[in-house]
């Protein structure tokens, strides 16, 4: 039941029947608690999103594409793109490896590991990101000068996204049978074979989807990256960090501008994801 | 199953500890650096006094609302569906995708005194932005889907049989709530929980914006970490970081339990 | 007194599930509502428990109109065909949730739960949790929890589907030797028609939403209203240009018949098939006990004359 970051296929049972609470409450009370809950989120997300695109066109398109690709911001995508893809695809080969071992092996110590993976779930991102500069930065014990390199912030980001990439593929690890495998062995496979060929294409969606939701987590992360990149503009500013220097300098329209684009970005690489691994699932 | 190679295990291993638990052991290592006294008047320091005091605030408001909001819209997507609740459903994991800066400034943009609702509020009376509230807002909104997302799942494949058959020997929907539905969600509630819980502890970047920072009045735990760093104040922020390394841990914990009890749960149902 | 289900149709959607359902359920007897998947069966027995909405009609259970009360006020005893049980609660308190659900006195409450237990035979379980029972114990669990609120009405859906062959066909005869102890008016859905032969004393044929028939188990099985029922209770075979009986055929060895030759012969053990072809290409098969088959020992190739026994 690891932190649910893929919702397990939901097997399609017959639909609940609505007879037995459909007298319980009568109509009005049925429907306040509705429109209650449709007002909460509307007032938590729904709006402030709206508030967010209305913002950043408050001033037409021209002003919106203007912001949204200053070379500012140009610099902060890129670096934030390729950090990003560069650690979720590190995390999906590790993430694999570590949970091949969690699910497969028994060894002293297993336990403190499985409870480990989910640290970063839990520990403040400024806590890792001040952590991490004082270990690989200037003040490093281990004289690793890693601040205002890309390589500090990829560091950064696969701390904060191996959960992600293993508790993806972990559950259907657990419950593979493997039996392909023994038939593909029978038919005189070598392991690698068999690896690369029937057990990397069975769990290639649960990889995808833990890989793109890394990727996700890892364009917007801000609190663990923002010391250890330095923040220079141009080189090592990302974008969560520009956005902030301009929400905090009195641009709320160029911030909301490039907030949109980034959402932009976000809601591409989770539809390509989403696509991606459904297409794998259908294919089998 | 075979097992795995010994160096796949082997790296895995240095991989783990090297990745997360050096970093974690490095908190630690930090908070107690200087000694027992020094670690002791840090936690007199008054800025981080307010900070800790601030969060918890923020904690025994956000997580329950979050739960409560959280088992009753899960409930009401798996037994109710209607265009509704399947629009909430698609919506649910929006908060999980975005930045936290990004949505610090959504949430000032719709309720800042010059946003949207500015004037409405003013006229009420009500200071949410910059304010406490504020922090309570950003902090529901960044964990909003953790509850739900645990039990959706869950309540599916459960099935409401139980509840049906309750309710043909006379039980009302509160009843059947209590003795028969909350039994079987309670430790991917507790899971759910947890997770909040952690995620309101530890948030930065939107309180960082929603909050403004004012040392001494809005300036939670994790700021005031941020904060003292930005000073060049390591020590008072490691120990700042420490409170939170070790509340992180004691989640680990509840989160493994809640984990192995619903595994628990789960298998004997055959 | 009884269950009288009067114009009764529902719909989901688009899809007509039921059609103008109208029977009568005598008192105290054991009724098989039997059918394919797909029948709307197991949505009938759903909606005379109050767990689905009507659309049309009107549902009568002991002189009370009840079509538009919920579940809880029908006083009703229902088991799902997955028992349903309570995992979170023992097996004591699995029984006694009605009990306590009327707010009876725990003293009063040990004593009916009590009886129950012993009266499904788990009167040993009662402090162990459903995880621990075997289907066929969760399956009496299921019903003494269903007869604890004294139900008028007895509904049971698919209640021996899951089980295995041996351990259905007891509880079968033990559920049926029950009812009649008791009297309870009993409704049973069931796609199995050997079951609902067996256990009911009234059988409603359901088929696409409608009754096709309803009456004794030999009443409908011998006088069929239809192809559908016919097919439905039991095997046919074609012969004259009818469908008849594989066991209303017989091997004769002299008189008025058919003459045919015998393709194969299907040895079951207590039952023999004959399966024989005739000039004008059709095939009928034959039932033969096994001890007619031992007498008559028919071979494949022999040259035979087929006629109807009466």
């Amino acid at each position: 039941m690891a932190p649910d970051v893929t919702a397990p296929p939901t097997t399609p049972t017959q639909p609940p029947s609505r007879g037995w609470l459909r007298w319980r409450a009568s109509g009005v009370t049925s429907a306040t608690s509705q429109g209650l809950a449709l007002s909460f989120y509307s007032l938590v997300v729904l709006i402030p999103l709206a508030a967010l695109f209305s913002s950043a066109f408050t001033h037409g398109w021209g002003v919106f594409w203007r912001d949204a690709t200053a070379k500012e911001a140009i610099d902060a995508y890129r670096l934030t793109i390729e950090c990003s893809l560069v650690g979720a695809a590190l995390n999906a080969v590790a993430g694999l490896g570590t949970a091949w071992v969690l699910v497969r092996d028994q060894f002293p110590g297993k336990a403190i590991i499985n409870a480990l993976i989910d640290l970063p779930f839990a520990l403040p991102t400024v806590v890792a990101g001040v952590t991490f500069y004082t270990l690989y930065g200037p003040l490093s014990p281990v004289h690793l000068t890693l601040t205002g390199t890309w390589v500090g912030i990829t560091l950064a980001i696969v701390f904060v996204t191996l959960p992600f990439t293993v508790r993806s593929v972990q559950p259907v690890l657990e419950t593979m049978t493997f039996s392909a495998e023994a038939a593909a062995s029978t038919l005189g496979a070598s392991s690698v074979r068999v690896f690369f060929t029937i057990t990397l294409p069975t769990l290639a969606p649960a990889i995808i989807t833990g890989a793109g939701l890394a990727f996700a987590r890892a364009m917007g992360e801000y609190g663990s990256v923002v010391f250890i990149s330095n923040n220079l503009p141009y080189h090592t500013e990302v974008a969560s960090s520009y956005i902030y220097s301009l929400a905090s300098s009195q641009n709320p329209v160029g911030a909301a501008a490039t907030a949109v684009a980034m959402l932009v970005f976000a809601l591409i690489a989770l539809t390509a994801v989403s696509i991606t691994s459904r297409r794998l699932v259908r294919g089998r | 199953m075979t097992k795995s190679p010994l160096w796949l295990r082997f790296a895995v291993i240095v991989y783990v500890l090297g990745l997360i638990g050096v970093p974690l052991g490095f908190v630690f290592q930090r908070m107690f650096a200087h000694g027992w006294s020094a670690l002791v008047s840090a936690f007199s320091d008054p800025a981080m006094r307010s900070a800790m005091w601030l969060t918890v605030r923020v904690v025994v408001v956000a997580v329950p609302v979050n739960t409560v909001v959280g088992v009753g819209v899960a409930l009401w997507i798996v037994r109710h569906p209607s265009w509704r609740s399947r629009l909430i459903d698609r919506v649910i994991d929006v908060p999980l995708a975005i930045s936290p800066i990004i949505i610090g400034l959504m949430l000032e943009l719709a309720y800042a005194t010059n946003g949207w609702f500015g004037r409405a509020e003013a006229a009420l009376g009500l200071h949410i932005i910059f304010s406490y509230p504020g922090i309570v807002l950003a902090s529901v909104f960044v964990s909003l889907p953790l509850v739900s997302r645990q039990l959706i799942p869950l309540l599916r494949e459960i099935g409401d049989h139980q509840e049906q058959t309750a309710a043909s020997l006379g039980a009302g929907p509160v009843r059947i709530f209590l003795t028969i539905t909350m039994r079987s969600i309670l430790w991917a509630t507790a899971y759910g929980v947890s997770l909040t819980t952690a995620r309101v502890l530890g948030e930065y970047g939107a309180v960082l914006i929603v909050s403004g920072n004012i040392t001494g009045l809005t300036q939670t735990l994790t700021l005031n970490i941020g904060s003292n760093f930005e000073n060049y104040d390591a020590f008072q922020g490691f120990v700042g970081a420490g409170v939170l390394a070790t509340t992180s841990v004691l989640i680990l914990l509840v989160l493994g339990v809640a984990r192995h009890r619903e595994r628990k749960r789960h298998e004997h149902l055959a | 007194m009884s269950i009288s289900l009067e114009h009764l149709s529902k719909s989901f959607g688009a899809d007509q599930v039921l059609t103008d359902i109208n029977d009568i359920v005598p008192d105290g007897s054991l009724t098989a509502l039997l059918g394919p998947s797909g029948s709307g069966k197991s949505t009938l027995l759903r909606m005379i428990a109050g767990l689905e909405t009507v659309d049309e009609g009107r549902i009568v259970l002991h002189g009370r109109d009840v079509t538009t009360l919920p579940a809880r006020q029908r006083n009703i005893g229902f088991c799902f065909q997955d028992y349903a049980p309570f995992y979170q609660l023992s097996v004591f308190d699995n029984v006694a949730y009605g009990l306590k659900v009327r707010r009876k006195s725990s003293a009063e409450i040990r004593r009916e739960v009590e009886e129950l237990l012993a009266l499904v035979r788990l009167e040993d379980f009662a402090n162990r949790y459903p995880r621990q029972l075997s289907g066929g114990q969760r399956q009496r669990m299921a019903l003494a929890r269903a007869l604890a609120i004294k139900p008028e009405v007895l509904l049971l859906d698919e209640p021996f589907a899951a089980l295995d062959a041996q351990v259905g066909g007891e509880l079968r005869q033990w559920v049926r030797s029950l009812q009649h102890e008791l009297g309870i008016t009993t409704l049973l859905v069931t796609h199995n028609q050997a079951e609902a032969m067996e256990v009911a004393d009234r059988v409603v044929i359901l088929n696409r939403g409608r009754i096709e028939q309803a009456g004794a188990p030999a009443e409908v099985y011998d006088a069929p209203a239809n192809d559908f029922v016919r097919s439905f209770l039991g095997p046919t075979t074609p012969f004259e240009g009818e469908q008849v009986r594989p066991h209303d055929l017989a091997l004769v060895s002299d008189g008025p018949g058919r003459p045919g030759q015998v393709r194969d012969v299907i040895r079951l053990g207590f039952e023999v098939r004959v399966v024989v072809g005739f000039v004008d290409e059709t095939s009928s098969w034959i039932q033969l006990t096994h001890d007619e088959a031992q007498r008559l020992n028919p071979t494949v190739g022999e040259n035979v004359t087929v006629a109807r026994r009466h």
